[in-house]
C-alpha cells in the first residue's frame, strides 16, 4: 500500500488516493467532487465540517461573519492546490478581497477554481486520516487511517487498513480507532466519524471517501477540514443526488472523447493514423497492440461494448471517422452477443456516407453469413484472418494519402 | 472439463428479455440442458418451449436447476444474485455489465459464505465444447480438446479460441470471469480446477492491464501448478492513466502494467504469447514437448 502525495495543506486531490482500489480508476472519467460538495454530504451525513461561505466574487467576502484571520481555498479538481498557491489566510478583508480575487484567476494542474470556500481557522490539535474505498485485492471495502493525518501522510508510518466485511456493524469504526492508538471519549467521536464515512460511502455508492486531514481540535472537537468524493461511474444513474452532475465535472476529456461517453462507447484517443473499432474492452487492447506490434501507430481506441446494434455502430464509426489524424479504419468485430449483420448494416450506412474512406473490415461471429450477404454488394473485402487485417490496415496506413478524414 | 457438462441443469433468469430470449434460443441449440427460465411475474408462461417460473427458488425446486445464468439489469443483479443463491442454486453465471461494484462485493461476500461459486460479473460465461454452453459466447467457435482456457474478457477468449480450433487445438472448458475489478472467480481457483482436471493438458489464461490479479496469479501457478501454462496479456501498448473498456483495466501510478505482468509470469515459467495465433502456436509446442516426455 503506497501512500502518495505530501501536500503541505493537507488536501486530498486525485493523487493523493491511497488505496489499490482508487488508484486505479479513471482519472479523467470517474465523478471527482469539489471540496466543498463533498463537506455538503459529509455534513448531511452527521460529520461536523467547519462552517464555511462559498464565493465566486472577492465583494462577497464582505457580508462572510466568520472572524479574521480566514482561510480561503481554491475549489478545483486537480492535485497539488496546497502547494500551487491555492490556499491562503489573510488577515483581514483588504487583504482578504485582494487575495480572493488572485485566487479566483488561479488555474491549477489545468484545473480552473470554480468558487473559493472561506472557512474561519481552526485551532488544531492533531490531524489524522480517514477513508473508505472499495479495495479490489479485499474484494470489500476497506478503512484506511493514518494518526499522522494532514501533512506529510506519504512519510506515514502508521497506515492502518481495516476490511469492512458485509453486513456492516459499528464495531468496526471502534476496531479502526483503537487501532489507531486512540482510547477514551476520542476513540467513540473517531470511531463515530468512521461509520458515518463508510455509511455515506455506501448510501451513495462512492468510489472513495476520504477526509484528509480529520481534525482535533483543542476543545476536542472531531472535524473534518477537508474532503475528497469520487463517486462510481456504473452507479451514477441510481443516485438522484448526482443528476446532471457528470457534464459540470468532466472536464479533461476530449470533445470526441466526451461525445463517446455519452454514446455509451468507450473512446481513448492516440496519436496514430489507424482508427481502431472492436467490440470488448480486450480484443480492442488486443488488435491495438497488434497493430502497433505491426508497425502501425492506433489513432484511438473505440471498444463499442457487448451488443452494440446497428445505430450504435453507426456512432462509433462516425466518432473515429471524425479524428483528423485517421487515415485508415480497421474495424474488427467477434460478433457473440453482437449480431454480425447489426454491424454489417451500419457499414453498409456509413460507407453509402463515406465512400472515400479506407475500411478494413474482419467480422466473425453470430449471424456472419447475414452479414456477408449484405456486404457482398457493397464490394467490400471481408478479412477473416485478425492477423491478415492488421497487416492490411497497416500497409494502408502507409500509404501518402492527399484525403484527410474530412474528403 | 471443469465446472459444467452435458448433464448442468440450467436455469435462464430474466430469459423473457431481449438479450436472455436471445440466448436462451442460443444456448438451447448448441445443446445445453436449459431446463427453464425466470421472470417475476411471467411464471406459467413459455419461453423457446421451456417453462418460465415466477422465482428461482420454484425453478429449482420443480426443475432440479444447479446452475443459473443471469441477464438482468445492473441494478438488479444483486437481487438476481441473492435470490439464485437463496433458492438453491451453486453455480451462478452473471453475464451483465455494468453492475455497482458495491453490489458485486456484497454478491461475492455471499457466494463464499454460501460455499456456492459465481463467474462474473460482466463476462462471456462458459463453455465446455460439445457438452453446455452457459453465456454468450459464439459456439461454433470452440471444439474440444485438451486446452483449459481462463480470461478475463469476453471477445479476446473468442478471438484466441478461434486460432486454437484453426490451429487443431480444442478446448476442455473457457472460463471467461470477467473484466470487473471485484468478481466471482478468480484466476486461481480455475487454475486449480484446471491442474486437476485430467482431460486438460494445458492452461491458456488471458489477462489485461490493470490491478494485479496475473502477478498473483504467477505466483499461484509456480506454487501448484505442474501443467503448462500461456498467458496472453491484452493492452500492452495502452498509455497510462486511461481506463480501456473494461472498469479495471488502466495503468495508473506505473502499477498494473502489462510488464510487470509479463515478467511475473515469465518468473514463474509461463510462456507469454504476443498475438492471439502465437498463443495457439506455443500451446502445439507445449503439447509436442509432454507427448515427448
Amino acid at each position: 500500500m503506497a501512500v502518495r502525495s505530501a501536500r503541505s495543506d493537507g488536501t486530498a486531490r486525485p493523487e493523493s488516493v491511497i488505496g489499490r482500489a482508487t488508484a486505479e480508476r479513471r482519472e479523467d472519467w470517474t465523478l471527482d467532487l469539489y471540496e466543498y460538495e463533498a463537506k455538503r454530504i459529509f455534513q448531511d451525513h452527521g460529520i461536523t465540517v467547519p462552517p464555511s461561505v462559498r464565493i465566486t466574487k472577492p465583494e462577497e467576502l464582505r457580508k462572510v461573519h466568520l472572524g479574521w484571520p480566514l482561510t480561503l481555498k481554491c475549489q478545483v479538481l486537480s492535485g497539488g492546490r496546497g502547494k500551487a498557491g491555492g490556499i491562503k489566510f489573510p488577515k483581514d478583508l483588504k487583504e482578504g478581497e485582494a487575495i480572493a480575487k488572485d485566487l479566483l484567476a488561479l488555474t491549477i494542474k489545468g484545473s480552473k477554481t470554480e468558487s473559493l470556500l472561506v472557512e474561519p481557522r481552526l485551532s488544531i490539535a492533531r490531524e489524522l486520516y480517514l477513508a473508505v474505498v472499495l479495495d479490489r485485492a479485499a474484494g470489500c471495502p476497506i478503512f484506511i487511517a493514518s494518526a499522522e493525518g494532514g501533512v506529510e501522510i506519504e512519510s506515514s508510518h502508521n497506515v492502518v487498513t481495516m476490511p469492512i466485511p458485509y453486513p456492516f456493524h459499528p464495531f468496526v469504526g471502534r476496531e479502526l480507532a483503537q487501532k489507531l492508538g486512540l482510547s477514551g471519549s476520542l476513540l467513540t467521536k473517531v470511531a463515530d466519524v468512521a461509520n458515518k464515512l463508510y455509511k455515506l460511502f455506501e448510501s451513495k455508492d462512492l468510489d472513495l471517501a476520504e477526509i484528509n486531514p480529520l481534525v482535533i481540535t483543542e476543545g476536542e472537537d472531531v472535524i473534518a477540514l477537508d474532503g475528497k468524493i469520487t463517486v462510481n461511474d456504473d452507479s451514477i444513474h441510481r443516485q438522484k443526488y448526482f443528476e446532471g452532475w457528470q457534464e459540470k465535472h468532466v472536464s479533461d476529456l476530449s470533445h470526441l472523447e466526451q461525445r463517446a461517453k455519452l454514446a455509451d462507447l468507450n473512446l481513448v484517443e492516440l496519436d496514430g493514423n489507424i482508427g481502431i473499432l472492436c467490440n470488448g474492452a480486450g480484443l480492442t487492447m488486443a488488435t491495438m497492440d497488434m497493430v502497433k506490434a505491426f508497425g502501425g501507430e492506433p489513432g484511438n481506441f473505440l471498444d463499442v461494448g457487448g451488443g452494440g446494434d446497428q445505430k450504435k455502430t453507426l456512432t462509433a464509426l462516425e466518432i473515429v471517422n471524425e479524428n483528423p489524424k485517421v487515415q485508415v479504419i480497421l474495424l474488427n468485430i467477434l460478433g457473440g452477443i453482437t449480431a454480425c449483420d447489426e454491424v454489417a448494416g451500419a457499414l453498409v450506412e456509413f460507407m453509402a456516407a463515406h465512400p472515400e474512406r479506407t475500411m478494413i473490415v474482419r467480422l466473425r461471429g453470430n449471424n456472419q453469413d447475414k452479414a456477408e450477404q449484405m456486404l457482398a454488394k457493397s464490394g467490400l473485402k471481408l478479412f477473416p484472418d485478425l492477423e491478415e487485417a492488421v497487416k492490411e490496415a497497416v500497409a494502408k496506413s502507409k500509404v501518402k494519402q492527399p484525403v484527410g478524414a474530412k474528403a | 472439463m471443469i465446472l459444467v457438462n452435458k448433464d448442468t441443469k440450467v436455469i435462464v433468469q430474466g430469459a423473457t428479455g431481449k438479450m436472455g430470449s436471445a440466448h436462451t434460443k442460443r444456448m438451447i441449440e448448441y445443446g445445453t440442458k436449459i431446463v427453464g427460465g425466470v421472470t417475476p411475474g411471467r411464471g406459467g408462461s413459455d419461453i423457446h418451449g421451456l417453462p418460465v417460473f415466477d422465482t428461482v427458488a420454484e425453478a429449482v425446486q420443480k426443475t432440479g436447476a444447479t446452475c443459473s445464468v443471469i441477464f438482468v439489469p445492473p441494478y438488479l443483479a444483486l437481487d438476481a444474485g441473492y435470490e439464485a443463491l437463496s433458492g438453491g442454486v451453486t453455480l451462478l453465471v452473471l453475464i451483465t455489465e455494468g453492475m455497482p461494484p458495491q453490489d458485486t462485493a456484497k454478491l461475492v461476500a455471499a457466494v463464499k459464505a454460501k460455499g456456492a461459486k459465481l463467474i462474473g460479473p460482466n463476462c462471456p460465461g462458459i463453455i465446455t465444447p460439445g457438452e453446455s454452453l452457459i453465456g454468450i459466447l459464439p459456439g461454433s467457435i470452440f471444439k474440444s480438446g485438451p486446452v483449459g482456457m481462463v480470461s478475463k474478457s469476453g471477445t479476446l477468449t473468442y478471438e484466441i479460441g478461434l486460432a486454437l480450433t484453426d490451429a487443431g487445438q480444442g478446448q476442455s472448458t473457457c472460463v471467461g470471469v470477467g473484466g470487473d475489478p471485484i468478481k466471482g472467480l478468480e484466476y486461481p481457483e480455475v487454475l486449480q480446477m484446471f491442474e486437476n482436471d485430467p482431460q486438460t493438458e494445458v492452461i491458456v489464461l488471458i489477462g489485461e492491464i490493470g490491478g494485479n490479479a496475473e502477478e498473483e496469479a504467477a505466483v499461484f501457478i509456480k506454487k501448484n501448478i505442474k501443467k503448462p501454462v500461456i498467458a496472453y496479456i491484452a493492452g500492452q501498448t495502452a498509455p497510462p492513466g486511461k481506463r480501456m473498456g473494461h472498469a479495471g483495466a488502466i495503468v495508473s501510478g506505473g502499477k498494473g502494467t502489462a510488464q510487470s505482468k509479463v515478467e511475473a509470469f515469465e518468473a514463474a515459467g509461463v510462456k507469454v504469447a504476443k498475438t492471439p495465433n502465437e498463443v495457439a502456436q506455443k500451446v502445439g509446442e507445449a503439447r509436442k514437448t509432454l507427448t515427448r516426455a
